[in-house]
């Protein structure tokens, strides 16, 4: 048995097929035109088979997700390229910080723009990772057996807070400086441990280099890592869980779906790979497909939240200038001494008690949202936005929403000179 | 100790060696734990610093001379205020009580600009959210005829040092 004639491989063949062959050794799928296409495509693409192969027609009704969730790693991704971009002009010294601040604005090119894309970002990824949250719980979506995401969600939404903060210090000018001051103080009404917290987070007794170093490598290093580790998780999770929460109804048997005497979709079979995980088994035909293939109609609502998500981000950079203030003087605190707009409704808390308002409240708020899937465990109104079988929990959570709101608006507009009441008009 | 490992595995000593495997598992356990909690523990150790950094506590404001009476003279970088009257004179911290914001004088005494706290001449609080009063330092005259205060031993308000 002799080996079959290999056909002859010419210099130009090689060459004219070039591009194709580097091209599918990539791409190892034509762009789908068939369902096994689309299915190939998206899991044996990298960056695609993270999502499922199909996706169910309820986790793609915009006005039931309003792309939130999305939204906010979007916004992490746009955060992290700008960030690590910035990184590139910033030193984390009492002595150059702030001049770098105005090496940004005055000599590098697109520093300014790249720090406003930075600095809205963040308070976008702040704003929307709250309403992503809200979203979660108006559509009582934290329910069994997505009780653990919501937790994952619960601390990361922590996580943003906290890298906002760490990152507000960075460019050592007056609100940094004295936002930092406030902040670690308040760590510092913590029981037993709040002192130890306060000077590890300063690395001494009071808001000076090594904060600003410590500060840094948080803000750049240990939480962005944190972060991202936490992000794979929920978003594994939310596979795991058997993809975004839908109603009761939206899987309902329709009576008579089948054709009779169809052996393709016989009532009780189950398909193999799907037993091997562990969730709700689909048993072809008992469940009508309310599925559609990933590709293109997931991807393409992805790709439209991502440009909505940047052009949003790119107009605020355009059209409004991140503040600088003052460089830091640290024997005057600026009058009114004020945090960023998300942190005013804890100032306004902590003006009446330090620890209550900064420890105490916060912490039990915090405490109560991770409980929330283990207290609340009804599972009607799943997967509808303010279900009418929900209307206790609803209204219990809207209302600390609203309070939230409040005392940040009464915060950033009624407060003047020595936080005394003033009237914005 | 044989005994202990026997009521921890269980105690049966089974042909096939499962009595082993069980120790060695539980051991292996032990110090994969055991190192877990021995690291993070170190990596606090390391990120705790030895030596703070800072303003010195202690230190000299100057002369007698340089405040004369009825002074109530704030110095920034110290973050106290030196109160002299008469031939009396005392040093009384300048930190907010509440969250370490740097109070101003006023007319009545202090206000914070952070959370509004007040306090009167003495540091006592008035209002706002403060919850101690400003806490007076310890002053004292060295040899050499200059103030010198101490911020490390904190006083019975309202003792004064006697020039």
């Amino acid at each position: 048995m002799s080996p079959k004639k290999q056909p002859r491989l010419s210099l130009w063949t090689t060459l004219v097929e070039l591009p194709r062959n580097v091209w599918s050794s990539i791409f190892r799928n034509p762009i789908p035109s068939n369902d096994l296409e689309r299915s190939a495509t998206s899991f044996t693409n990298f960056f695609l088979h993270i999502h499922p192969v199909k996706v169910h027609k309820n986790s793609l009704r915009p006005l039931f997700t309003l792309g939130l969730g999305l939204m906010s790693f979007f916004l992490f991704v746009i955060l992290v390229v700008t960030g690590i971009l910035l990184m590139f002009y910033y030193v984390p010294s009492t002595t150059q910080a702030y001049d770098r601040m105005l090496d940004l604005r005055g000599t590098v090119a697109f520093g300014m723009f790249l720090r406003n894309m930075h600095r809205w970002g963040a308070h976008g990824m702040v704003a929307v990772v709250f309403m992503h949250m809200c979203r979660v719980f108006f559509t009582g979506s934290y329910k069994k057996p997505r009780e653990f995401n919501w937790v994952l969600g619960v601390i990361l939404f922590l996580l943003t807070l906290f890298m906002s903060f760490t990152g507000y210090l960075l460019p050592w000018d007056q609100l940094a400086f004295w936002a930092i001051t406030v902040g670690t103080a308040i760590a510092g009404y913590a029981p037993l441990i709040g002192k130890d917290i306060q000077f590890l987070l300063m690395g001494g007794t009071s808001v000076g280099q090594e904060a600003l170093l410590r500060f840094y490598v948080l803000h750049v290093a240990v939480l962005p890592t944190v972060l991202t580790l936490f992000i794979a998780f929920h978003f594994w999770r939310i596979r795991k869980d058997g993809g975004l929460s839908r109603p009761a109804e939206a899987d309902a048997i329709p009576a008579l779906e089948f054709p009779e005497g169809s052996s393709v979709l016989e009532p009780h079979r189950t398909y193999g790979v799907q037993g091997l995980v562990r969730g709700p088994l689909h048993a072809a035909g008992k469940v009508p497909d309310n599925t559609v293939f990933s590709w293109p109609n997931l991807f393409r609502a992805e790709l439209f939240v991502f440009v909505v998500t940047l052009s949003a981000i790119l107009l605020l950079a355009l059209l409004f200038d991140a503040p600088l203030e003052e460089p830091v003087n640290v024997m005057l605190p600026p009058n009114p001494a004020k945090a960023p707009w998300y942190f005013l409704g804890l100032q306004e808390m902590v003006s009446y008690s330090a620890f209550w308002g900064g420890i105490g409240v916060p912490g039990l708020f915090v405490f109560l949202l991770f409980l929330t899937p283990y207290i609340d465990r009804g599972s009607a109104g799943v997967g509808r936005w303010f279900a009418r079988e929900r209307l206790l929990a609803n209204t219990i959570f809207l209302t600390f929403v609203i309070v939230n709101i409040v005392f940040v608006i009464i915060g950033t507009f009624f407060r003047g000179p020595n936080w005394a009441f003033v009237t914005p008009w | 100790m044989a005994v202990n490992l026997k009521k921890i595995s269980g105690g049966t000593l089974s042909p096939d060696g499962s009595y082993r495997r069980r120790m060695l598992g539980w051991l292996t356990g032990v110090g994969l734990v055991g190192s877990g909690v021995f690291s993070a523990i170190s990596n606090f150790v390391f990120i705790k610093p030895r030596t703070a950094s800072g303003q010195p506590q202690r230190f000299s404001i100057g002369k007698p001379e340089d405040f004369p009476p009825g002074a109530r003279m704030a110095l920034g970088a110290q973050r106290i205020v030196v109160i002299r009257e008469g031939n009396r004179l005392a040093a009384v911290s300048t930190t907010c009580t509440q969250l370490g914001c740097i109070v101003g004088l006023s007319d009545t005494g202090f206000a914070c600009p952070c959370h509004g706290s007040r306090f009167d001449q003495d540091g006592n609080v008035t209002g706002g959210p403060a919850p101690r009063p400003l806490p007076w330092y310890k002053v004292s005259l060295t040899p050499n005829g200059e103030i010198e205060v101490d911020k490390d031993t904190v006083i019975q308000p309202g003792s004064y040092l006697s020039l």
